[in-house]
């Protein structure tokens, strides 16, 4: 089961992935205020939106570690403002950046995003910057798999803990792109896919 | 005036709460989850920053609306808080979001500045103000709208405020937006929100 964070929107990002055709019994919402009493025994993942409550998630990073120890996996999207994710440094913005700092770039094949082409991950309406607009230092052992400007900062990228893995995208909500009509919609169903996959 | 702002705990309410630019201007800083009404003694305006959990907000609707109901006392509430299932008197129509208008040929936005002389806008140019909305709110009679959009040319609506005043349906003044600047400026996404700021939390300081 897919655990989705909801942050008190019926019609939200992370309310709207809930109900998405063919996700019913597949994927549950759970108010992020709820995530304490209800806990993570009985999740495959556990998805952290942007809009989430990093603070009240650090108070639980501990919760969340032993959650990667024994197998699970978290997704999570934003900037990374306070500690949840073991490993994952600070969120680095870029000053003013230019259309060139904002380019995103292929840096390793991954599942999750095989046929999503650069261009579409850099603008979405011809407005570039929704899918990022600075980058995170990743744990040493990290694969990258998309980089951000010049230099190729770090933008997306999964890493082990334990048994489990972390899939961590440092801009707007990966969910969000489960309506783009172009091959950046392919995110959302193989991210489904990645999660479930042995 | 002595200012106090709800923090969400999200990326970008650290950002635009507890970052440097605009620290200075709240006098204190309450965890929204753990707002108590002891939290808001000594407290003139009570900033609801854009983004908030709606949960939190329906938890705490009976402090919130207390809060306006003295003389003295303003509630400034942002955009995107679903505010018709927690603030009395609200009501919301939502819209969808054209974030990209400003490619289009020759656009111009719908936006209008129905009291230009409101002392705000010795703070704020129109222009400030003017970014993507997400829906129109309908304020009650007597509020003086300070940024406004026309009907929506799909019938959604028969147009309405994206920021009004109303200082005539409680003893308190009420401060209502569509306009979610602390969400944009925390993310480091859209400039305008940032001048936004710039000159609405001074405002809000000298009344």
């Amino acid at each position: 089961m897919i655990l989705v964070l909801t942050t008190g929107f019926e019609e939200g990002a992370a309310a709207r992935l809930v109900q998405l055709p063919g996700m019913a019994g597949r994927v549950t919402g759970l108010d992020q205020y709820d995530l304490e009493g209800a806990g993570l025994d009985h999740a495959r993942a556990l998805v952290v939106g942007m809009h989430c409550d990093q603070r009240r998630l650090s108070e639980r990073a501990g919760m969340i570690a032993e959650f990667l120890a024994r197998g699970g996996r978290v997704v999570a999207s934003g900037h990374h403002a306070y500690p949840f994710l073991p490993g994952v440094g600070d969120f680095q913005p870029m000053p003013q950046p230019t259309l060139a700092d904002l380019t995103v770039h292929r840096l390793s094949d991954h599942p999750v995003w095989a046929g999503v082409e650069g261009k579409d991950l850099t603008f979405r309406r011809g407005v570039a910057g929704f899918y990022g607009r600075g980058w995170h230092e990743p744990p040493g052992d990290a694969q990258v798999i998309n980089g951000i400007g010049p230099d190729r900062r770090p933008l997306d990228f999964v890493y082990r803990v334990g048994a489990g893995a972390v899939l961590f995208h440092g801009g707007n909500d990966l969910t969000g792109y489960g309506a783009a009509c172009d091959t950046s919609g392919r995110i959302l169903p193989q991210l489904l896919d990645w999660i479930s996959a042995p | 005036m002595t200012i106090a702002v709800l923090d969400g705990g999200t990326y970008y309410h650290r950002e635009t709460i507890h970052g440097d630019r605009y620290r200075g201007w709240f006098d204190r800083v309450i965890y929204a989850p753990d707002l108590t009404v002891a939290d808001l003694d000594g407290i003139d305006t009570l900033i609801v920053p854009d983004r908030l959990s709606p949960t939190l907000l329906r938890r705490h609707r009976d402090l919130l609306n207390a809060f306006p109901a003295a003389a003295g006392r303003t509630l400034v509430v942002m955009g995107e808080n679903d505010v018709p299932s927690w603030l009395d008197g609200a009501a919301w129509s939502p819209r969808p979001t054209n974030f990209w208008w400003w490619l289009d040929q020759g656009a111009v936005p719908p936006h209008q500045f129905p009291a230009p002389d409101h002392p705000l806008f010795r703070h704020i140019r129109p222009a400030d103000a003017i970014w993507h909305f997400h829906g129109v709110l309908q304020p009650l009679p007597g509020a003086t709208v300070l940024v406004a959009v026309p009907a929506d040319a799909e019938g959604r609506d028969g147009g309405g405020a994206l920021l009004y005043e109303d200082r005539v349906t409680r003893p308190g003044r009420l401060i209502v937006a569509t306009l979610d600047p602390f969400y944009h400026h925390g993310s480091r996404f859209m400039p305008a929100t940032t001048r936004f700021l710039d000159g609405f939390l001074p405002w809000l300081k000298g009344g």
